[in-house]
């Protein structure tokens, strides 16, 4: 079982890396589009990253209303909760 | 009696081609070399075939009047799935092993033999009984990397011409074309179009349009050339000889000394040579493949990640099923493209790209995922009237998970590359 802090440190970790850019410099209202340079090719990219990591799957609906860093996170704990697969903290 | 053709140890060598098919399922010539094993000598038999076990359900649904991974104690003639049968005979009265350049090509063996090892699996078998019989050398040419059968597809063209024993313009001519060469090396199937003004030069081995096959006007095609049914070939295409492309493929542009082995596109300009292009591929347009380095030096080609020396100038692309090209994309020499990737590499792309995997402008990456992968493939095959089976899905599944730590360690090195050039 994943902790939040974990949880958001993994997330931190792949969005970096397909962004090319540090952990350290992601907050959570950095946008994927305007501060990012998101397109299709890299937010897939970064569903399936996430999807792999935690084992969850994100419907194409839900991609879209991610729009932030921050909601990213949310959205990965609030699945691995409801699976009863994260822990506060 | 029984025939077993089998996969022996280099199967792998055909990567990753041979990652969704067994070895002999790969095509040379007109046929594959499974067809030409059993239009020698498996007429009157019952068939087995032996492939790695992951391939067993499809196996199943591709031949379901073979045994697949069995076999019954019978009077077996067992056959190297990577003997490119050329015409050679095999005595079968008495057991023995054949074999070429101290590799099997076939055993003979008696039921009752086969009685004594009941319930082996089949390498086992082979192994007791190359021990157990006598040996004796035999001409045969077995085919070791894929660029071998690039090598051997002309000629293997003219023989499966020769055995097919037919010639001539059966097909539905639509207006003026010209036959360069002997009308007898020229077959158009019944039910073939070829529209008008197509030259079709048979002066350097035959030329051969299966049934439903579609020959747009302008196009040159240069023998020996096979194009398989339901097969279009577009508007001034080139095919300059040694082409092989097997059924219901779109193919435009520039084609030479290539394998196509079915169901994919090369619909639009662009040159591919040397080249094994696998099921379900789609290369877009202005795709190029280099198949001669600018030093003119000998081609490596990565195979399961390592350099094999091919010993010619000659050698272009591998590419595995399901892979999609993007618009502009230029493999470099020898590039070895595995199962279900997708490229965009208006830059030289690398010579490696693994299986499940997007390379995309220098970054690897694994892209959408398994799920949205077999989503795009069964869309692809829903086109062309075909479904994504269970089998066919388990199958990509396995090779997904046997993939994964050399697609984790590819894209480690990349990213590593990429960080280097950008200083993080």
């Amino acid at each position: 079982m994943l902790s939040e802090r974990e949880i958001e440190t993994r997330v931190k970790e792949i969005i970096a890396r397909i962004y090319r850019v540090k952990p350290e410099e992601l907050k959570p209202e950095t946008r994927f589009i305007d501060d990012l340079g998101a397109d299709s090719i890299t937010t897939i990219e970064l569903v399936a990253e996430i999807e792999d990591a935690f084992g969850i799957e994100v419907p194409d609906e839900d991609v879209e209303k991610n729009q932030t860093v921050g909601q990213a996170i949310a959205y990965v704990i609030e699945k691995l909760k409801a699976s009863g697969r994260a822990k506060a903290g | 009696m029984r025939v077993c053709v089998f996969e022996d140890g280099k199967a792998a060598n055909f990567h990753p081609l041979t990652m969704t098919r067994a070895v002999y399922e790969l095509r040379v010539g007109a046929t594959t070399i499974l067809e030409k094993l059993l239009a020698a000598f498996g007429r009157r038999a019952e068939v087995s075939l032996h492939v790695r076990e992951y391939l067993t359900e499809v196996l199943r649904e591709r031949h379901p009047n073979f045994l697949i991974n069995q076999l019954p104690p019978d009077d077996v003639l067992l056959l190297n799935g990577r003997w490119i049968h050329a015409g050679e005979e095999v005595d079968v009265k008495d057991e023995y092993v054949g074999v070429s350049g101290g590799e099997v090509v076939f055993i003979r063996a008696k039921r009752t033999t086969l009685e004594k090892h009941k319930g082996l699996p089949i390498p086992e078998l082979m192994g007791r009984l190359s021990e157990e019989l006598g040996r004796e050398e035999v001409k045969a040419r077995l085919a070791n990397w894929p660029w071998d059968l690039i090598f051997e597809n002309p000629d293997a063209i003219k023989r499966d011409f020769a055995r097919l024993g037919k010639g001539g313009v059966h097909g539905k001519i639509k207006g003026h074309i010209e036959l360069l060469g002997e009308k007898e090396d020229v077959y158009i199937a019944p039910g073939a179009v070829v529209y008008p003004n197509v030259v079709i030069d048979a002066e350097h081995g035959p030329v051969i349009i299966s049934e439903g096959a579609r020959v747009y006007p302008f196009t040159y095609i240069e023998g020996p050339t096979y194009i398989g049914e339901e097969t279009y070939v577009m508007p001034m295409a080139r095919l300059r000889g040694g082409i092989t492309i097997g059924p219901v493929c779109r193919v435009g542009g520039e084609v030479e000394e290539s394998i196509i082995h079915g169901f994919s596109n090369k619909y639009h300009d662009g040159f591919l040579g040397h080249a094994y292009v696998g099921e379900w591929v789609n290369l877009g347009a202005l795709t190029t493949n280099s198949d001669l380095k600018n030093d003119y030096s000998e081609v490596e080609v990565y195979i399961n990640g390592k350099p094999v020396k091919t010993g010619s100038q000659k050698v272009g692309s591998f590419i595995g099923d399901h892979t999609k090209t993007s618009i502009g994309t230029l493999l470099n020499t020898g590039a070895v493209i595995g199962v279900m990737c997708n490229v965009l590499a208006p830059d030289i792309s690398p010579k490696y790209i693994p299986s499940f995997t997007w390379y995309i402008n220098g970054r690897l990456s694994k892209g959408p995922g398994l799920r949205r992968m077999l989503r795009t493939a069964e869309e692809v095959m829903r086109r062309r009237g075909r479904t994504l089976t269970e089998p066919q899905a388990r199958m990509l599944s396995h090779l997904y998970e046997a993939t994964r730590e050399e697609r984790e360690h590819y894209m480690q090195l990349y990213q590593q590359k990429l960080e280097r050039e950008k200083g993080i």
